[in-house]
């Protein structure tokens, strides 16, 4: 297989990039993923004035998981279309070939190392070039995030073959062009979950039902209606999967209404019978290059600690995306990595912004907050999730501010502008963010 | 005769639950809404329920097995699965340039056009 893909270039009509001759040249930002926040990093950062910027993807091309994403509801924010997954990845990917940014596919970075000057090295083993050591002044992690599999929540039961995440399954219906089965229960009803339902009805598989453990459902309620009624499916709420059965093939399911404690009532358990699982249970940033940097993690949102910059801990690597924490929507995704691409920019350019004088604590109903801490020159956006339902809710800021909101949930991720002139009365070093009922 | 539908509103993640009541195509009253954009959708899911539609169809000396397709615009409800159907029997071969148009008039409807979402150049293998 590596040998067919070896002759493919990634290219625009008439326009076809060299990519040898890499390892001799140093660059100013070295990008690390070539999904939409590694492609938007490297955008934001050509904007903030430097030349050399290098995208590196472990993929055979650009694009990240966008390009499996095949349904509409991209770009509605930052191009003010609905696109698919497929045209919002080549519109970047034709910005980013414009731009004159690098890009090398089927590159693995294995390691990162510095120099005693700041400069760093990245090693990269790639297919086309073996292993190369790329030098630069400012890395962007933008490698985002995988999928929650069956040993997270430790369904028990034997462990026959037909047990997948639903990320995997849309790789491999809608790019490999090849069913993981006839007869499918989903497990999780977060939004890949949902449009996989939908996906494998149009492709001629049953769908028995999606189980969610939670009373309410995590994904969208447009993909509820539009996935789930649109094509008869049931969501059972409250239910989980409580056994797997099957030798070599999944054959059947245990499900289990659960009680208050989320506990599965095994006295109410029924089987389906099936021969697909798909998991749709959650995702986690994919950190193992960052912790082996020794950057430090937030362990709430498993991903690096950042400041106003989304500078880590570590000085002039930056990160961005759903390897920092998981996003609802790739507008954002955009928004956040062109911000921390400009950054990276600067910090190639030699520019040191004043450092971060407030922290952000997450006091109630806060489950985390991204950035981490604040600087009081200029305005700051702060997105966040909360921890359960409040409708009608405020969000309290320190002392500082209060916004009322409609509701929030923990599937809809929360913004918030702070401007720089309600900093600049505040003199203390740490700020709590709160989400309390409208009346408290 | 006075008939009832009901909805979930789609607006934003409350969902509010709809109820329209009609009298053949006359819309009488809509309830159960917070805000207009409530009373917005359930007037549109019940005059004319449109859905967006992309697919994937097989594609031969190309990266990948099947090629992304969408349809240009939106269709009723009830045409997703004929969609569907008519969509699978494609065969295309790269390259193809995203937009590219794949099957002209789908449905023998003027402007409804089925297009490539994405560039897949033609792989030598």
């Amino acid at each position: 297989m590596s040998l067919k893909w070896k002759t493919i270039n990634i290219q625009k009509p008439g326009k076809k990039f060299n990519i040898l001759g890499h390892m001799e040249q140093a660059y100013d930002v070295v990008v690390i993923g070539g999904g939409p926040g590694g492609m938007g990093a490297a955008l934001g950062a050509r904007e903030s004035g430097v030349a050399r910027v290098l995208i590196l993807d472990r993929e055979s091309e650009p694009g990240g998981i966008l390009l499996q994403c095949i349904h509409s509801g991209f770009g509605l924010h930052y191009f003010k279309e609905q696109l698919t997954g497929p045209e919002y990845a080549e519109r970047f990917l034709n910005k980013v070939i414009d731009d004159n940014v690098k890009i090398m596919a089927g590159s693995y970075v294995s390691g990162i190392a510095v120099d005693s000057d700041g400069t760093k090295q990245v090693r990269v083993l790639s297919e086309d070039h073996g292993q190369v050591i790329v030098k630069t002044r400012a890395v962007v992690l933008s490698m985002g995030c995988r999928e929650r599999t069956r040993g997270a929540i430790r369904i028990p039961g034997t462990r026959p073959s037909g047990v997948l995440t639903a990320g995997l399954a849309q790789k491999f219906v809608n790019m490999m062009g090849m069913l993981p089965g006839k007869r499918i229960a989903i497990l999780g009803s977060g939004d890949i979950g949902l449009i996989m339902a939908r996906r494998l009805m149009l492709e001629g598989c049953e769908v028995v039902g999606v189980f969610e453990y939670l009373p309410y459902s995590n994904g969208l309620t447009r993909n509820v209606v539009q996935c789930l009624e649109d094509f008869g499916i049931p969501l059972h709420l409250s239910t989980t999967v409580a056994y797997i059965h099957g030798r070599d093939r999944v054959e059947r399911i245990t499900v289990a209404p659960v009680e208050k404690d989320l506990k599965p009532d095994l006295s109410q358990a029924r089987d389906i019978q099936c021969d697909t699982l798909l998991l749709s249970i959650g995702l986690i940033p994919e950190n193992e290059l960052s912790q082996s940097l020794g950057i430090r993690l937030d362990l709430i949102t498993g991903g690096p600690w950042v400041s106003s910059t989304l500078e880590t801990s570590m000085p002039g690597v930056f990160a961005c995306g759903n390897v920092l924490h998981v996003h609802d929507l790739v507008d954002y995704v955009t928004r956040e990595s062109l911000l921390a691409g400009r950054f990276a920019g600067e910090w190639a350019q030699g520019v040191r912004r004043p450092v971060d004088n407030i922290r952000l604590i997450p006091g109630d109903n806060v489950r985390y907050c991204v950035p981490h801490s604040l600087s009081t020159e200029r305005e700051h956006t702060i997105y966040m999730r909360c921890k359960t339902v409040m409708q009608p809710c405020k969000i309290r800021v320190g002392n500082l501010m209060e916004k009322k909101l409609r509701f929030v949930v923990p599937a809809e991720m929360i913004m918030l502008k702070i401007k720089p002139h309600l900093l600049d009365k505040f003199h203390g070093d740490t700020l709590r963010i709160d989400i309390l009922p409208e009346d408290a | 005769m006075t008939e009832a539908e009901q909805y979930i509103c789609i607006g934003c993640p409350i969902g509010c639950p709809l109820r329209l009541e009609h009298e053949g195509d006359k819309i009488i009253e809509i309830s159960g809404h917070d805000c207009d954009r409530g009373a917005k959708y359930a007037k549109q899911e019940f005059t004319e329920p449109r859905r967006d539609f992309s697919t994937t169809v097989a594609i031969s000396g190309a990266r990948w097995n099947r090629l992304p397709v969408k349809v240009n615009r939106q269709i009723h409800k009830d045409r997703v699965m004929e969609g569907a159907r008519i969509i699978h029997e494609l065969q295309v071969e790269a390259p193809v340039k995203l937009g590219q148009v794949l099957i002209k008039n789908v449905f023998g409807e003027e402007g409804i056009d089925v297009v490539a979402c994405r560039t897949m150049d033609r792989v030598i293998s």
